[in-house]
């Protein structure tokens, strides 16, 4: 004998009635209530070069994924990327690429996702010609989305082009950390400098992803751990003199290929 | 503590500058729709720039005339400096003539004009 029924709510506890002519369920006897509707289950996203992760940082992915799952199935993937990857939990937000090429209720969604969640999030949504364009070009989404889970499989294969006026933009980003340099958290310095050397990778056509900007950054400034930069505990003077010559070599590097490309 | 504000307002002169120029460049920019979908996104210089505003006083209302035209000049010099590097490199499409709007757009929204 099975019965539905719904959950009322009663002043001191909440009840589920039973009607009075039924078979079974007798007075005394000691019945199951568990949910009729079950959590829907969502296919298993995939990880693109996540070594480890903790689960609770799956939990919430896997939430967000539903949350934007339950608004809307009119997009192509959903990409988590950025710092909420990292080892441990010292990330500002969670940045969330959806590609559609429908017109979306972004803040609508930022607000479903954070007033679940209780983290902030960074939306952004393309349409994936202007996500292929942008890994092309950009060697900074290269290197956000090299390390990312998606809800679909994320295959891309891009022509790199390189567009030295956005390159110049990215790098002129990099330049706070010459003016600022006492001014800066550990996070801020090293999100500058890695700005700095992923552009510098890209315009010697070298691959730019996380591992390797860190390598890179290790192997230039002559740094044992990146969490010296993280930790903000760098010599000043010397890094600083490596940063200026690194900074001006690509800014001279990026104004002759402008040039070059303005004839 | 008078050192202390005049090195803050260093720090945004110099990074509503860097904000001014990264605005400028992107109008320089052919590919729109890239500028426009992620580009404005990372122009962090602006939102470092009023970190340091909220921390010179007064914080609330406009800076004495002094202060506003040591900056204005400070912003105007270091943007077109920045600017003429690249023409001089070769940098072709800057619009210098955006510079003393920008400059006045961006005093007035950091309340310090």
């Amino acid at each position: 004998m099975e019965l539905v029924s719904k959950i009322s709510k009663g002043t001191k506890m909440d009840q589920i009635y039973l009607p009075k002519n039924r078979r079974g369920f007798g007075i005394g006897e000691y019945v199951i209530v568990k949910p009729l509707e079950t959590r829907k289950v969502i296919e298993k996203p995939f990880f693109y070069n996540i070594k480890h992760i903790e689960p609770i940082k799956t939990d919430i992915v896997m939430e967000i994924l539903n949350i934007i799952n339950n608004i809307t199935d009119r997009y192509e993937n959903i990409i988590i990327t950025g710092s909420f990857l990292d080892e441990g939990f010292n990330f500002n937000d969670i940045d969330i690429i959806i590609v559609t090429e429908e017109k979306l209720n972004e803040k609508y969604i930022k607000k479903s996702i954070e007033d679940t969640i209780k983290i902030k999030t960074h939306i952004i949504i393309l349409n994936n010609k202007v996500l292929i364009e942008g890994l092309s070009i950009d060697p900074l989404y290269q290197m956000m989305l090299s390390r990312c889970i998606t809800k679909k499989r994320f295959i891309f294969k891009v022509k790199y082009k390189i567009n030295y006026k956005i390159l110049d933009l990215h790098l002129l980003k990099s330049k706070l950390l010459i003016d600022n340099f006492d001014y800066l958290n550990g996070n801020e310095k090293y999100y500058l400098t890695r700005n700095m050397i992923a552009i510098f990778l890209y315009i010697h056509h070298k691959k730019v992803n996380k591992e390797i900007v860190d390598k890179e950054i290790g192997k230039l400034f002559n740094i044992r751990d990146i969490q010296e930069i993280k930790q903000n505990i760098l010599n000043k003077d010397k890094f600083l003199k490596v940063y200026k010559k690194i900074y001006n070599n690509i800014f001279n590097k990026i104004m002759e290929n402008i040039k070059r490309g303005a004839e | 503590m008078v050192q202390n504000r005049k090195k803050l307002i260093d720090l945004f002169i110099g990074n509503i500058s860097n904000s001014i120029v990264h605005k400028i460049l992107e109008k320089a920019i052919d590919n729109k729709e890239i500028v426009n979908k992620y580009i404005k996104e990372q122009n962090v210089s602006l939102e470092i720039a009023k970190r340091y505003r909220e921390k010179i006083n007064p914080a609330n209302t406009i800076l004495p005339h002094r202060d506003v035209v040591y900056i204005k000049n400070r912003i105007k010099n270091k943007v077109k400096a920045e600017l003429t590097l690249r023409i001089s490199k070769g940098y072709k499409n800057i619009n210098l003539e955006l510079v003393e709007e920008m400059v006045n757009k961006v005093l007035k929204d950091t309340t310090i004009a």
